[in-house]
């Protein structure tokens, strides 16, 4: 009785949006119709085969972290900072994944169902080990542990692999950046996910700094001068009118990692992400290092 | 006397001069020395490089985008007659940036050719929308102002909507929005001296008209200046200046304003010098500042972007030089409001606005966006939304109605039209009590982030009315100040929300200013703490009343002014903190409900407050519904509608009441 009574109503709010979503689509293994606000979560659930009924910023999602897919049943609940919750309700989601950033949130969302925070980010705490361990929590929390340790373990597998075939190649230090505006960078340091994976690869980071935690790019473009010598990896975004900006830029066209043509754009990769982030960042680096003309300076 | 104050002014501005050129000499320094650890051979090379490429033209692009900025805001005080006119109060800047943002969204190609043509268009909008829509009251000072005010908002918000519905990161409106120096090539540093050249010229041309500009409009007629050809000629040249330093380096605050006020302040009398004093000053204002940015960068980069961080300068430069100086002359700012017709029948007023905030309250309680479209929701699945919209509108709803009644406090006791907690400074200094609060206690519960926001805005205000009180401190200087207050606590908060620490991020989310975490526990608190201090309102009615009429009336019929004061302050800065925590203190509802009310026609002090709460209630719920609709599922700042709703009616009433009164 009851369970039909809950069937009527999800079906009756189903219709009242205009949405017409199969129950099952949802589901994960364990049943569970999980709602992801973190885009680490997202990234590490759908990694573990499990489809969100609903994510936020799905539009930006799909340009800026690229895999794993997401499905088009999933619901786009709006932006991270003020996710939409009456899509959220409506969604009817009974766990809903966020993380230590979305703290002032937790409130609401657990009006909504049982929230799962997966903690990956922390000052000054090298970031692999804890997407590591909400992979493995994700596993538990879903009942796909058995799919959540073999992720792990083939994640760093993979990754001694790339490193592998780096070995003996790569001798520079490694820098990775982002571009804020044609006149300022932010490197990424031990504490980002990308100086953690430079480091599982075998390679030394040139930023031996921390990197800031905010997204702001603080560095003027001359602070690159200070690592003349390293192999220069861009992460995008980079919009047009910063390539344009570098053309004319007397001082970018003038540093030694430009000059010697050291610098490489690799594909789009969550800054913040989790495990599959960390992959996909360790396959473009290891590809953008191999690629001739980067290999030659090795 | 008047010497020694001259000399003491000339040693200040020696003085910070000199500064700006030790910290620059500083970092060529760094660049020019020989290095202390052995570098690969063509390190030095790069050195040569990074100083030739880097230092040297960032230096320069401080002094010219600061003199042209100077050179700016004293044009547009000058024709305008109007001492708060300069390029962000008549939101040149937020123009040109609205324009950019849409240029690099929608047409990449043409910003590739021509990003200055695309700033200066939008600067340009923005004046002449400001101009179009005061013209009927003869660009009258306050009407400029309030409408640039309005028009600089709702471009402002306008970027962050664009910016946010394409899905951007939220960080970058906030950061990248502000002015950043850093070069990498003498190009900008040329475009904008080329620009500051032909307006220093120009100026200099037009030093006659323009003298006689700054007479009434019949006697500059009378002495054959070709007014209106003048006037859009002066403009003009002061907007191509500003648009063309937002192209080039971005939105630089608070140098437009202060370098003319400063330049005043430092006794340059006529035409001539201040022509020279006002970009010189605006020049060393953002030298120093810059020097000041780069010397407490670390060596993971800059803590504040420049153009936020000139007011962390220029704003307690002004607050400590305002009050300073006694012989302020100001071209007048009548900032009386002009007579409104009072209505015969209130309280009929009072009963419409209070069915037409109930219709708001239903339509936003019931229509909304959804996957399917639009929606009106009813039965069960409106109980389940009611969860959420329930706490929303209850709120926004009270929220609006604190604000609005702040604001109307603010105006009666200081008998200044433009006064309001936003112009004050009063909401953004709740947010430096709410950011104490976050850094100094480890988890501030609800009652310690209230009391910490009400103690910064009770501060603020307090601060701002011992300012007002002081003798000769007329309006305009009021506003000046509030201004520069409000700037200040900003560009405080802007240096935080740089640290990107959880903190940061919570700050941030409240500068946005959401009702989407209103729980049912934070409506019955916001709506209790509404009720509880609107209900002391008709309580002070007669104070209200009384004290515009002046200290010596009030006294002589036995008001306890001092006390009345301090009661009424302390009242006006509960009610922003309160709503203020809830909606972010960019609202704009405080400075427009209380007009919107009396220009209606509730002229009594205690109709007027009514109206005003009904009026900033409902704008606010209508304001939120916006916000939560249009881009669903995306949010859109709630500012944005609240600034698009009420602006253009104000705009429109300002001009109907000017013409009913002739």
């Amino acid at each position: 009785m009851t369970a039909r009574a809950t069937i009527t109503r999800r079906h009756a709010l189903g219709l009242a949006a205009g949405a017409v979503l199969l129950p099952c689509l949802g589901h994960a293994a364990s049943g569970r119709r999980v709602a992801v606000i973190d885009w680490a979560g997202l990234e590490t659930a759908l990694a573990l085969g499990i489809v969100p009924v609903a994510a936020t910023e799905l539009i930006q999602f799909r340009k800026v972290v690229v895999e794993p897919e997401v499905p088009d049943s999933v619901i786009d609940l709006g932006l991270r900072g003020t996710p939409n919750y009456e899509a959220l309700t409506l969604a009817e989601p009974d766990l809903i994944l966020t993380s230590n950033y979305y703290e002032g949130q937790r409130a609401s969302l657990q009006r909504v169902a049982e929230t799962l925070s997966l903690p990956i980010y922390q000052p000054g705490v090298p970031p692999y080990t804890p997407a590591e361990d909400a992979a493995l929590a994700l596993g538990r929390a879903l009942g796909r542990e058995a799919e959540a340790r073999a992720f792990v373990a083939g994640a760093e597998a993979e990754i001694a692999r790339l490193g592998d075939s780096l070995r003996g190649v790569v001798r520079r230090p490694v820098l990775a950046i982002n571009f804020g505006d044609a006149r300022h960078v932010r490197a990424f340091g031990d504490d980002s996910m990308f100086g953690t994976v430079l480091q599982r690869l075998g390679l030394h980071n040139a930023w031996a700094s921390q990197s800031s935690y905010s997204a702001a790019a603080p560095l003027g473009i001359e602070a690159l001068a200070r690592m003349p010598d390293a192999i220069t990896v861009v992460v995008p975004p980079l919009p047009p009118d910063v390539v344009r900006g570098l053309d004319d830029s007397a001082l970018w066209q003038a540093l030694p990692m430009v000059r010697e043509k050291r610098v490489s754009v690799i594909g789009p990769v969550n800054h913040f992400g989790g495990l599959p982030a960390a992959l996909r960042f360790a396959r473009l680096v290891t590809a953008a290092l191999l690629r001739p003309e980067t290999a030659r300076h090795g | 006397m008047a010497e020694r104050v001259a000399v003491n002014r000339i040693l200040l501005w020696s003085g910070l001069a000199l500064a700006a050129a030790a910290l620059s000499i500083r970092q060529i320094a760094g660049h020019a020395a020989a290095p202390s650890i052995p570098l690969p051979p063509d390190a030095a090379w790069l050195d040569g490089v990074i100083l030739y490429h880097s230092v040297l033209p960032r230096i320069a692009v401080a002094l010219v985008a600061g003199a042209a900025l100077g050179l700016s805001g004293l044009l547009l005080q000058r024709v305008l007659r109007n001492p708060l006119a300069e390029p962000s109060t008549l939101g040149v800047s937020a123009g040109a940036q609205l324009a950019l943002t849409l240029g690099m969204l929608y047409a990449p190609a043409l910003m590739n050719h021509a990003r200055e043509g695309v700033a200066l268009a939008g600067g340009l909008a923005a004046v002449g929308l400001i101009l179009a829509m005061t013209w009927r009251r003869g660009l009258e000072p306050v009407a400029v102002v309030l409408a640039g005010m309005m028009v600089a908002l709702t471009a402002t918000m306008g970027s962050a909507a664009l910016i946010l519905a394409n899905g951007e990161y939220l960080f970058s409106i906030f950061l990248w929005g502000g002015g950043a120096l850093a070069q990498q090539s003498w190009g900008p540093t040329m475009t904008i001296a080329v620009r500051l050249l032909i307006g220093v010229g120009a100026a200099f041309l037009l030093m006659r008209p323009l003298a006689i500009l700054g007479l009434d409009d019949a006697s500059a007629r009378s002495l054959g200046v070709a007014l209106n050809a003048t006037r859009f000629g002066v403009i003009g040249v002061a907007v191509w200046l500003a648009a063309s330093v937002t192209a080039e380096v971005g939105v630089i605050g608070f140098v437009g304003l202060a370098a003319p006020a400063l330049a005043h302040l430092s006794g340059a009398r006529t035409q001539g010098q201040r022509l020279v004093a006002a970009p010189l000053i605006g020049a060393l204002l953002l030298w120093l500042t810059d020097g000041l940015v780069q010397l407490l960068a670390g060596v993971d980069g800059e803590r504040v972007p420049t153009g936020a961080a000139t007011a962390l300068l220029g704003g307690p430069l002004l607050l400590w030089l305002l009050p300073r100086l006694r012989m302020f002359e100001w071209p007048s700012l009548n900032s009386r409001p002009a007579p409104s017709r009072r209505s015969a029948r209130p309280y009929r007023l009072i009963a419409l606005f209070a069915i037409l905030g109930a219709v708001a309250v239903g339509l936003a309680l019931t229509v909304g966006y959804g996957p399917g479209g639009w929606t009106l929701s009813t039965g069960p699945l409106l109980d389940t939304l009611l969860g959420w919209r329930g706490p929303r509108v209850t709120v926004a709803a009270a929220a609006g109605a604190m604000l609005a009644a702040a604001g109307m406090l603010l105006q009666r006791v200081t008998a200044n039209p433009l006064a309001s907690p936003e112009i004050l400074g009063v909401g953004t200094g709740a947010g430096v009590g709410l950011t104490a609060a976050l850094f100094l206690v480890a988890a501030p519960g609800f009652g310690v982030q209230l009391a910490a926001s009400a103690a910064g805005a009770v501060l603020t205000l307090a601060a701002m009315l011992a300012l007002s009180l002081r003798a000769g401190f007329g309006p305009e200087r009021l506003l000046l100040a509030g201004i520069a207050m409000s700037a200040l606590c900003s560009a405080v908060l802007t240096a935080v929300i740089a640290t990107g620490t959880p903190q940061a991020f919570a700050l941030l989310r409240w500068l946005s200013g959401s009702t989407n975490e209103a729980g049912p526990g934070d409506s019955w608190f916001c709506a209790g703490v509404a009720a509880l201090l609107l209900a002391t309102l008709p309580l002070t009615a007669k104070w209200l009343e009384i004290l515009p009429l002046g200290d010596v009336t009030a006294r002589s019929i036995g008001l306890p002014v001092r006390r009345c004061r301090v009661l009424l302050v302390l009242l006006a800065g509960l009610l922003t903190a309160a709503a203020a925590l809830f909606v972010g203190p960019l609202s704009f509802i405080g400075l427009i409900a209380p007009h919107l009310a009396r220009l209606a026609g509730l002229g009594r002090p205690l109709q007027q407050g009514i109206g005003a709460v009904l009026i900033g209630g409902g704008l606010m719920v209508v304001s939120d519904w916006l916000a939560r609709t249009v881009a669903f599922p995306y949010q859109l700042p709630l500012g944005l509608f609240a600034a698009l709703l009420a602006g253009p009616y104000l705009i429109w009433l300002l001009g109907r009441s000017d013409a009913r009164s002739h």
